[in-house]
């Protein structure tokens, strides 16, 4: 059984031009101790399927799907206090620009010890839990290499350096001891070698603890070193899913294809200086959305059928919603 | 045959002093030396608070540098000497959503330049504003646009825009791709090398993105704490790091390429 299972969610946003599906049928699954990245440019809705699934969604938002399954129980039918448990004890965030969803107004060994779980400190006088937590929170910040943990713990977020505080909001994420973390972009504006870090961290806790990521981001060098599996998604619209070395070498979306030939990084036989491939045009903004497939106007093999909502099909594990995939013999 | 840009020992100090009576922290950045031919494109690579943003500063004059000097074709850059400066070195900055005003018009931002340091009059201004922004693969009509309605990889070719229109030699570009998503940023890489060949343009460089400084630049400068600890032509680099921290970075770097992140 799946730990998360979405099935046709479609998150729908009112604006002054009318209705608007900021996601439309987004599928996603993630199965225990995997790592899943979902890919996606920004304005993709990445990060609102991360508010949908731990429930932080605006009132004016309507939320549909048919399946949002938490270890097979209904996420949206339960009630709150149920579901507030479950995305407390088994979900962690480590949410996008750190410094600014750190709270300014205390400092971050109170924002740190704040999010230690009782069962973890045990009982005892309040010194020897106290004494409990500094311990817990020192090993944790050491654990993600932050080696002045004291004056790291004293400091305020705008005090510190940006690369601090993303291994502080991993760190606070990794304290309450989730089942599946989601990391929003952990790696954005960091170094290559800080990043590796993060990124070997991340990785040695999926072994170790068999610990569940999804892994948002756009980084395609990132998510191909440690991802199992891949979702794409543009514009609101899962285009393709599956194996990462699956996808790596086969890809049938052009969408992903144009995604992995924007790396340079990833063609040996490039010719420095020499033109990269890019599709034409830039991403719909959200109150000009195409109708069908949504990659439409700037996918050069459109053709006439692409007005209409391709169906996702799939080989064996590989799920990819297309009319004219790429390596398949047309019908 | 001299070279088009060249930096000669400059030095830059900054002391921090928080309360008078503490002991003030320095910063230090270079000696720097280098010299850029025309058409080349230089990589600056290096640490954050590396000093690779100063010197990006340093060059287009945004920062007075302590000593040392800066010669273009031959002839010295003065400091004060802004008109010269702008006339041949532009810069590109990081946020180009925080780089444009929001109160006035792609025109209006593109024909401030002109005004201050060109003699056109009003009719060559707005044809050259019409040009540059053909150039850039924009259409004349975005000149009546404000910057909420363009989109990133729109508003990131009216920062460059900006910095063509006075047909400068050198263009300074800080961490120009770093906001930009996948796609687009391939759509920028073509379009500056483009510029490149047709303009026989100079860049200098600054990323993170060892990839795309690969692909590129002809030739890299790695900066630690303020130093020049490694430079030379791109690929000799690559293949042969001599400085430890730039043979740490490759080996990180190498490592996500390879996917060999745990063996």
């Amino acid at each position: 059984m799946p730990l998360l299972d979405i099935k046709n969610l479609t998150l729908e946003i009112d604006t002054a031009g009318g209705r608007v599906k900021a996601l439309d049928k987004v599928n996603l699954t993630i199965d225990e101790s995997e790592i899943r990245a979902l890919v996606g440019e920004s304005g993709s809705g990445k990060s609102l399927i991360v508010k949908s699934i731990v429930g932080a969604i605006n009132d004016s938002w309507t939320l549909t799907a048919d399946r949002l399954n938490w270890k097979g129980s209904d996420l949206l039918a339960m009630s709150k206090e149920q579901r507030r448990k479950i995305t407390k004890d088994d979900i962690a965030v480590i949410f996008q620009n750190p410094v600014s969803s750190l709270d300014p107004t205390a400092s971050l060994g109170e924002q740190l010890e704040e999010n230690i779980p009782d069962h973890l400190v045990g009982k005892g006088w309040f010194w020897q839990r106290q004494e409990k937590r500094k311990q817990i929170v020192s090993r944790q910040l050491h654990k993600v290499g932050i080696k002045n943990h004291e004056l790291c713990l004293s400091s305020f977020p705008h005090q510190i350096s940006d690369d601090v505080c993303q291994k502080f909001m991993i760190a606070m994420a990794l304290v309450s001891e989730p089942k599946l973390l989601i990391a929003d972009e952990p790696t954005m504006g960091m170094e290559t070698t800080i990043k590796s870090q993060i990124l070997k961290l991340l990785s040695r806790l999926n072994q170790n603890r068999n610990l569940s990521i999804l892994f948002v981001s756009h980084d395609l060098l990132a998510i191909s070193s440690m991802c199992h599996s891949m979702t794409v998604l543009y514009c609101g619209q899962t285009v393709e899913s599956g194996r990462m070395t699956n996808l790596r070498k086969r890809p049938l979306h052009p969408y992903t294809k144009a995604l992995l030939d924007s790396a340079p990084s990833f063609s040996k036989d490039l010719l420095p200086k020499s033109n990269l491939s890019a599709l034409d045009g830039t991403i719909p903004t959200l109150q000009h959305l195409p109708i069908g497939c949504r990659l439409g106007p700037r996918c050069p093999r459109a053709q006439k059928e692409c007005v209409k909502i391709p169906a996702p099909r799939h080989i064996h594990n590989h799920y990819y919603s297309c009319h004219f995939p790429l390596h398949r013999p047309l019908k | 045959m001299t070279a088009l840009l060249t930096v000669k020992n400059l030095k830059f100090k900054r002391k921090v002093r928080k309360n008078w009576w503490q002991k003030a922290e320095k910063f230090v950045i270079g000696p720097i030396n280098f010299e850029l031919n025309a058409g080349e494109t230089l990589a600056i690579i290096g640490d954050n608070g590396s000093g690779k943003s100063t010197l990006a500063n340093l060059l287009a004059g945004v920062v007075t540098p302590s000593s040392g000097q800066l010669l273009l074709n031959g002839q010295k850059l003065r400091h004060r000497n802004l008109k010269q400066r702008s006339l041949n070195i532009r810069m590109i900055f990081q946020h180009s959503k925080e780089s444009l005003n929001p109160a006035l018009t792609v025109g209006t931002i593109l024909d401030e330049p002109l005004k201050l340091n060109t003699n056109l009059d009003a009719r060559e201004r707005k044809e050259k504003i019409s040009t540059t922004l053909r150039q850039v693969g924009l259409l004349r009509e975005h000149a009546h646009f404000y910057r909420h309605m363009l989109s990133d990889g729109q508003r990131q070719r009216v920062v460059l825009a900006r910095a063509l229109i006075l047909n400068p030699q050198v263009i300074v570009a800080d961490e120009p791709f770093a906001a930009l998503d996948p796609s687009v940023r391939s759509q920028m890489v073509n379009l500056l090398m483009r510029l490149q060949r047709e303009l026989g343009l100079s860049y200098i460089f600054i990323s993170h993105n060892l990839g795309i400084v690969r692909h590129i630049s002809d030739r890299v400068l790695v900066l630690q704490n303020g130093k020049v600890i490694e430079s030379g032509k791109t690929d000799v680099v690559f293949n042969w790091p001599k400085s430890d921290y730039m043979k740490k970075l490759l080996t990180a770097h190498q490592s996500l390429v390879l996917s060999k992140l745990l063996d």
